[in-house]
C-alpha cells in the first residue's frame, strides 16, 4: 500500500534519513521504532509531506506519492494540540472539512465515535475544559474521523492511563480488522509486541532491522529457558546437575518460584524434565523469547558496538 | 475561515468597534465644539493699483472686517515677510483685469474661516459690482445683479501661494496613515501571536498533514486581514453616522444653500439684517471646514483601503515569519521591537512628509513599501496633479511586487521555521530558513 524507497533527508551535513526503504502492506498494523533522534518524526513528516527529502520517493498504491492523497491519511503527531477555545464539535468540523468532508459528515461521523468512547457528552465541551487524557482521546477521534485508509500514529499511547492505553489498542485492532493500514511508531514495546505484525527499527537515520514482529524475536533469542514451578528452591538447585546453567531466579510467595535457565553440553528439555521430577512441581517449562524491548536494546547496543570497534 | 471567526468574535474585535469609533468622534466633536476657533476679525489689505475700488468698500461697516488699500501692486513674499505688513492678516490683490476675468487672488495668513471667507466674497463682489454698473451699464444695480456673473475669488496662503502645503487636509492624510499602522500594528501582532500559539500548542502538525504551510500561513493572513477590513468597515459606517447626525444637529451647515447659487445669496443678504443674521449667527470653526468642507472622502477612503491592503501584506507578512520561527511563545520579543519601530518610522515619515512635502526623503518614503501607506495618503491630501498618476501607480507596483516578494520570503521562513522548536531565536535563523532547508 505503501512503498518507501531510498528516503535520504539531510539538515546541512547531518543526516536524518539515510536510505530508507520499506513497505507496508493493505491492513497490516507496522512498528516504526528507534531510539530519540533515529529519524522516525522526519520520515512521518516525509510522508504527509510537511518536509520534503533529499532524495528517494514514495509511492501510494503504486502510484507516487501526491498531494491529493493525503486525504486517505489520517495523522496523529507525537507533539499535539488543539485549539482550546473551540468546542469538540467545532474543532472536529473544522478539522473534517479541512480534509474534505463537509459539515453533515464531520457531525455525523464525530457522533459516531464519540459515542463508541462512550464520551457522547463531551460534543459541546470548549477542549480547554478536558483533562489532558480527555484531549488525547479526542485527538485520536479526530485522526480517524474521515476514514482514512493508512493511519500514521506517532507515540498514541503517551499521556494515557493504562486502561486508555488498553482502549486505544483495541480500537487500532478494530481499525485494522476494517481493513486499515496503521503505521505506530511507539517507545511502548509492549504494545508493539501485542498488536504489530510487522516492525521496522531506525537507528541514525538507518534501518537497523525489519521483518514480522515473532521473527524479529526469534532472530534475538538466548536459547534460555524458563521454568516455573512450586517447592523448595534448594531443592531445585540441587536436582540440577552440571548441563544446566541457572541465570536468573524469581520468587512469587507460596513457594511459587520462576528459573531462567541456560542448556550446557547435550543437556535437553527432556533430561530437564526427568532430572526435577519427584524435586519440585513443574508447572511450566517454556524457552524464554526476547521481548521487543530487549531486541531493541541488543540490537542498537550491537550497532553501537560495530561503530566504536570501527573506529 | 476558523481564523476570521475566531477574531470577529472575540471581546476585544467588538470592544474596539464599539470604542473605536466612539473615540473618533468624542475627539470630533471637541474639536468641533472647543477647538480651532480661527480670529472672527480680520484686518484686510487691498492692493488696488488701478484704484478701480477708489478706496471704498461696504457702505455699510463690517465689524469683523476692516479693509485698507493700496495704490500700488505689492509682491505677494513683501507682503508675507515685511514688517510694515504683519499687521494684515490677509491682502485682496485687484488689478484691470478684474473686470474682464472675475477672478482674483486672496493671500492669507491663516486660513480663514469659511464665514470669514464668504464676508469677503460677498463685499468684494458687491463693490466691483457697483463698479462694473457704474462704468458700463445705463442699468440699476438691482436689474443688473440678475444678469450678472459671481466673481471667483481663491484664497491662498501667503506663505505658500502655490498652494503647495495644504497643511490641514495633509493632516487628515496623517490621520489616516496612522489609522492604518494603528490597524497594522493590532492585525498584524495578532497574527503573530496566533501563529506562535499554534506553533507551541503543536496544533500545526496536525494542520500542515492536510494544508501546505504556506497556504496555511496565507489563509491566516487573509483570515485576519478581513476581519481588519470588517472592522474598518464597522468604523467607516459608525463614524460616517456620528458625522452625519452632528452636522444635522450640533454643528449644521447654514450657508450650504447659498454656496450652490452665490446669486440667491446676494439676494437673500440685500437686507442688512437678513446679511448680519446669516453670517453672525453660526460661529464657523476650522475643524468643522476641514472635516465637512475640504476633506475627500470618497478618493481618501479608496486610497485608504489600497494603503492598508498593501501595508498590511507587506508588514504581516514579516511579522508571520517572526511567529513561525520563535522557538517557545515567549521567544521572538527582541524581533519584535524593530518591527515595532518599523511601524513607528511609516508614522513619522507621514509627518516628515506633512512637513517637508519637496524634500528628497519625502519622495524616497513616498515609494518606500514600509512608509508609503501614511506617506501615500498625506500627498493625496496634500493635493494631487493628474499629471502625476504614474508616480502613484509606480508606488501601488512597488507596494504589490514588495508584498508579494515579502510573503514569498516569509512563506519559505514559514514552512521551514514553523516545525523547529525549543531553540533560542536568532537573526541567522532567518536567513538560513529563506533556504531550503
Amino acid at each position: 500500500m505503501l512503498e518507501i524507497s531510498k528516503l535520504t533527508k539531510s539538515y546541512g551535513h547531518q543526516f536524518a534519513l539515510k536510505d530508507v526503504s520499506f513497505s507496508l502492506k493493505e491492513g497490516e498494523i507496522f512498528g516504526l521504532l528507534g531510539p530519540n533522534g533515529a529519524g522516525k518524526s522526519t520520515l512521518i513528516r516525509i510522508v504527509n509531506q510537511i518536509i520534503e527529502q533529499n532524495s528517494g520517493w514514495i509511492k501510494y498504491n503504486n502510484d507516487l506519492f501526491k498531494r491529493e492523497h493525503l486525504k486517505n491519511i489520517g495523522y496523529l503527531p507525537e507533539e499535539r494540540g488543539l485549539y482550546r477555545g473551540m468546542t469538540v464539535e467545532e474543532h472536529g468540523i473544522f478539522l473534517g472539512r479541512l480534509r474534505g468532508m463537509s459539515v453533515k459528515e464531520s457531525k455525523e461521523a464525530l457522533k459516531y465515535y464519540l459515542e463508541r468512547f462512550e464520551i457522547g457528552e463531551w460534543r459541546k465541551k470548549r477542549i480547554e475544559e478536558l483533562s489532558k487524557g480527555m484531549a488525547q482521546k479526542i485527538q485520536f477521534i479526530f485522526t480517524v474521523l474521515h476514514q482514512p485508509k493508512l493511519i500514521i500514529l506517532d507515540e498514541p499511547f503517551s499521556g494515557f492511563d493504562p486502561l486508555n492505553v488498553e482502549l486505544i489498542k483495541k480500537e487500532i485492532q478494530s481499525l485494522k480488522a476494517q481493513g486499515r493500514t496503521i503505521l505506530l511508531s511507539t517507545h511502548n514495546m509492549t504494545s508493539v509486541e501485542e498488536i504489530c505484525d510487522r516492525a521496522v527499527l531506525l537507528h541514525k537515520g538507518e534501518i537497523l532491522l525489519e521483518g514480522e514482529v515473532s521473527e524479529l524475536r526469534n532472530e534475538y533469542k538466548t536459547g534460555h529457558y524458563v521454568v516455573r514451578f512450586t517447592g523448595n528452591m534448594i531443592g531445585f538447585v540441587n536436582a540440577l546437575w552440571s548441563g544446566f546453567q541457572i541465570i536468573d531466579t524469581r520468587e512469587f510467595g507460596n513457594n511459587r518460584f520462576e528459573a531462567d535457565l541456560a542448556l550446557v553440553g547435550d543437556s535437553s528439555i527432556d533430561t530437564l524434565m526427568s532430572v526435577l521430577i519427584g524435586h519440585v512441581k513443574v508447572e511450566a517449562i517454556y524457552e524464554k523469547l526476547p521481548g521487543m524491548q530487549e531486541v531493541f536494546i541488543q540490537a542498537i547496543e550491537t550497532a553501537q558496538k560495530a561503530v566504536e570497534n570501527e573506529k | 475561515m476558523r481564523e476570521w471567526r475566531e477574531r470577529v468574535g472575540s471581546r476585544s474585535f467588538i470592544l474596539f468597534s464599539i470604542l473605536g469609533p466612539l473615540t473618533v468622534l468624542t475627539v470630533l466633536y471637541m474639536l468641533f465644539a472647543y477647538g480651532g476657533k480661527t480670529a472672527t476679525k480680520w484686518n484686510v489689505l487691498i492692493t488696488d493699483p488701478a484704484g478701480l475700488f477708489e478706496d471704498k468698500i461696504m457702505a455699510k461697516m463690517d465689524s469683523n472686517i476692516r479693509y485698507s488699500f493700496a495704490d500700488n501692486y505689492i509682491e505677494i513674499e513683501e507682503f508675507a515677510n515685511g514688517n510694515r505688513f504683519q499687521n494684515f492678516d490677509a491682502m485682496v490683490e485687484i488689478n484691470e483685469k478684474v473686470l474682464s476675468n472675475k477672478s482674483g487672488f486672496v493671500f492669507y495668513r491663516q486660513i480663514p474661516s469659511k464665514n470669514l471667507e464668504k464676508r469677503v466674497q460677498y463685499q468684494i463682489e458687491r463693490r466691483l459690482e457697483e463698479i462694473l454698473v457704474k462704468r458700463f451699464t445705463d442699468l440699476s444695480l438691482v436689474d443688473f445683479k440678475k444678469i450678472k456673473q459671481p466673481l471667483n475669488l481663491s484664497f491662498r496662503n501667503v506663505y505658500d501661494p502655490h498652494d503647495q502645503a495644504q497643511d490641514k487636509r495633509a493632516w487628515v492624510g496623517l490621520f489616516f496613515g496612522l489609522v492604518i499602522f494603528i490597524f497594522i500594528a493590532l492585525f498584524a501582532m495578532g497574527l503573530m501571536r496566533s501563529i506562535s500559539r499554534e506553533k507551541s500548542n503543536r496544533i500545526v502538525e496536525v494542520l500542515l498533514g492536510s494544508v501546505r504551510p504556506i497556504q496555511l500561513m496565507f489563509g491566516k493572513i487573509l483570515g485576519i486581514g478581513m476581519a481588519a477590513l470588517l472592522q474598518f468597515s464597522i468604523w467607516l459606517v459608525a463614524i460616517t453616522i456620528g458625522l452625519t447626525l452632528m452636522r444635522n444637529t450640533l454643528f449644521p451647515d447654514y450657508l450650504s444653500a447659498h454656496l450652490n447659487n452665490r446669486i440667491q445669496l446676494v439676494e437673500e443678504v440685500q437686507n442688512p439684517h437678513q446679511f448680519d443674521k446669516q453670517f453672525t449667527d453660526f460661529e464657523y470653526n476650522e475643524f468643522v471646514d476641514l472635516v465637512f468642507e475640504r476633506v475627500q472622502f470618497g478618493p481618501m477612503i479608496t486610497a485608504f483601503l489600497l494603503c492598508l491592503l498593501g501595508g498590511y501584506l507587506f508588514y504581516s507578512s514579516l511579522f508571520a515569519a517572526v511567529g513561525a520561527s520563535v522557538g517557545s511563545e515567549s521567544d521572538g520579543q527582541q524581533f519584535v521591537i524593530p518591527l515595532i519601530l518599523l511601524l513607528c518610522f511609516g508614522v513619522y515619515a507621514g509627518y516628515f512628509a506633512l512637513a517637508n512635502p519637496q524634500a528628497p526623503l519625502t519622495t524616497w518614503c513616498y515609494y518606500l513599501p514600509i512608509t508609503s501607506p501614511a506617506v501615500v495618503l498625506v500627498k493625496l491630501a496634500q493635493g494631487f496633479n493628474p499629471g502625476e498618476m504614474y508616480s502613484l501607480l509606480l508606488v501601488g507596483l512597488i507596494s504589490l511586487v514588495s508584498s508579494i516578494l515579502m510573503l514569498w520570503i516569509s512563506g519559505r521562513i514559514y514552512k521551514n521555521g514553523i516545525l523547529q522548536f525549543g531553540h533560542r531565536l536568532k537573526l541567522r535563523h532567518f536567513f538560513k530558513w529563506t533556504k531550503n532547508v
